[in-house]
């Protein structure tokens, strides 16, 4: 009868003087994996023009319905190489379900996700969290 | 005359202060101890470690919001958190610390009164501490505190006597029911060793009284929410923390007393160091044994504690008393 109370005695102690397993979260990050699904970015290519062609392929297969976007023609070229971009894109993390879905269904890569999970946003209501192009867009040359 | 007095005030104070300063720390060391045992960290941001912690936890408590129930039994529901914490500053006047000293040419005992029947009076006044439980399980008028009440009273029933008895042993060796002779005659050797059972059943028993795991079935908050505190808030539910801390350091006093030698040091090459300090090192120690013991053993059922106490803890105690009168018997040469 003694014999099992003293081990479980032993085993309580022998946590006590592991280290703790925690993460002081605010001031030390978890380390995420690899191919963590984080938040999205879209792609510019070389010459700094939008990858994305609004092909629409990413709002389709959403199954959160989470994407909204229309676009517009470039004859230009000035935004994109194929002549069409995304005038308007929005993502709406308080829908997202971080699938990567879109990402499988780009024809162009021109949508990726990121190991930044932090998206946590000040005031009330979803409004904050449904973040659009200028957010979304991957940032070249300091800008 | 007068410097009596002063004495005593001053041994009043300080020792009311020193226990209140035991009681803020175990709280912290309950939740510091909790923590690293579940591998977590516990209270870290409040002062360096969360050292800070039971005085941020006190202002957060202090300016809650105090909540009367409606249908309660006024008086005894502002009755019951105002005697939380009286056993225990009762009984800590008779709980010796340390050697007699002597300051400006003056003895002054380090123990507030050095009465002749101090575990008698121990013993009554730890008993009390059952009433702060039956008034606020019974006054709030609600189902959880008054299960607590009520588990709370049986329980108490059989593991006082069980206390009693386990002291017994040590009373009979000693001769006296002074706290300061059975300290004396702890000088050359622990009563733990003369005693190991009555330690353990003493053990046992003070953890069934302080409420605490495995024994907590007036509180067990799986069940019974808070138990007999549930309908308590703000300072009111302060007051019973302050009471259930404020008991524990007066067990482990009691037991280091009774069992562990009080003031003196285990080896004689360390008795340079102060008895207070000895005393207080032991003290830790036993209060760091009961926390340890809640966070290791599962809640008793309720019957399971009946049945402990009754049909193998009270023979137990018996037989120790039978066994220890025996060999005293025995050595001193027979009838």
């Amino acid at each position: 009868m003694i014999g099992p109370l003293l081990k479980g005695l032993r085993v309580t102690f022998g946590h006590l003087l592991k280290p703790s397993v925690t993460v002081k979260y605010p001031y030390e990050k978890r380390e995420v994996a690899e191919r963590y699904r984080g938040r999205h970015i879209l792609k510019l290519d070389e010459d700094g023009r939008e990858k994305c062609c609004a092909c629409g392929m990413c709002e389709e297969i959403c199954p959160a319905d989470a994407i909204k976007l229309y676009g517009k023609e470039d004859p230009e070229f000035k935004y994109s190489d194929v002549g069409k971009y995304a005038e308007y894109y929005v993502i709406d993390y308080a829908r997202c379900i971080f699938c990567g879905l879109c990402v499988d269904s780009c024809p162009r890569g021109a949508i990726e996700m990121t190991q930044d999970y932090e998206l946590t946003v000040p005031g009330p209501g979803r409004i904050n969290l449904i973040k659009d192009k200028g957010w979304l867009l991957e940032k070249r040359g300091g800008e | 005359m007068l410097a009596a007095i002063v004495i005593a005030v001053i041994k009043m104070l300080v020792l009311f202060a020193v226990l209140m300063l035991f009681v803020a720390y175990g709280t912290l060391a309950e939740r510091k101890v909790s923590g690293h045992i579940q591998d977590r960290l516990g209270p870290l941001y409040c002062g360096p470690h969360g050292f800070l912690q039971p005085f941020a936890d006190g202002l957060k408590l202090f300016f809650k919001e105090d909540i009367v129930a409606k249908e309660s039994d006024k008086f005894l529901y502002f009755l019951a958190p105002m005697i939380a914490i009286v056993p225990a500053i009762l009984a800590i006047g008779v709980i010796p610390f340390g050697e007699s000293i002597t300051l400006f040419g003056r003895k002054i005992n380090l123990v507030m009164t050095d009465i002749n029947v101090a575990l008698l009076y121990l013993l009554a006044v730890s008993s009390f501490s059952v009433y702060t439980i039956v008034f606020g399980g019974w006054s709030a008028n609600s189902k959880y505190p008054l299960l607590g009440g009520l588990r709370s009273a049986a329980q108490f029933i059989s593991y006082e006597l069980i206390l009693g008895l386990s002291i017994m042993g040590v009373i009979m060796i000693v001769g006296s029911f002074s706290l300061v002779d059975i300290v004396h005659y702890q000088k050359g050797m622990w009563m733990v060793v003369y005693q190991p059972l009555a330690f353990i059943i003493y053990m046992v028993a003070a953890t069934a009284e302080l409420n605490r795991l495995p024994f907590d079935l007036p509180e067990a908050e799986s069940e019974l929410v808070g138990g007999y505190h549930t309908e308590y808030s703000s300072m009111k539910f302060a007051m019973f923390f302050l009471g259930e801390y404020a008991n524990m350091v007066i067990t482990s006093a009691v037991a280091v007393c009774l069992f562990l030698g009080g003031w003196y040091s285990p080896v004689p090459f360390l008795s340079w160091v102060p008895g207070p300090i000895w005393f207080v090192v032991k003290l830790v120690a036993v209060f760091f044994f009961l926390l340890w013991l809640r966070w290791t053993y599962p809640r008793f059922r309720y019957d399971q504690l009946m049945g402990f106490s009754w049909k193998y803890l009270l023979p137990l105690a018996l037989i120790n008393i039978l066994a220890t009168g025996g060999v005293m018997l025995f050595l001193q040469g027979g009838i």
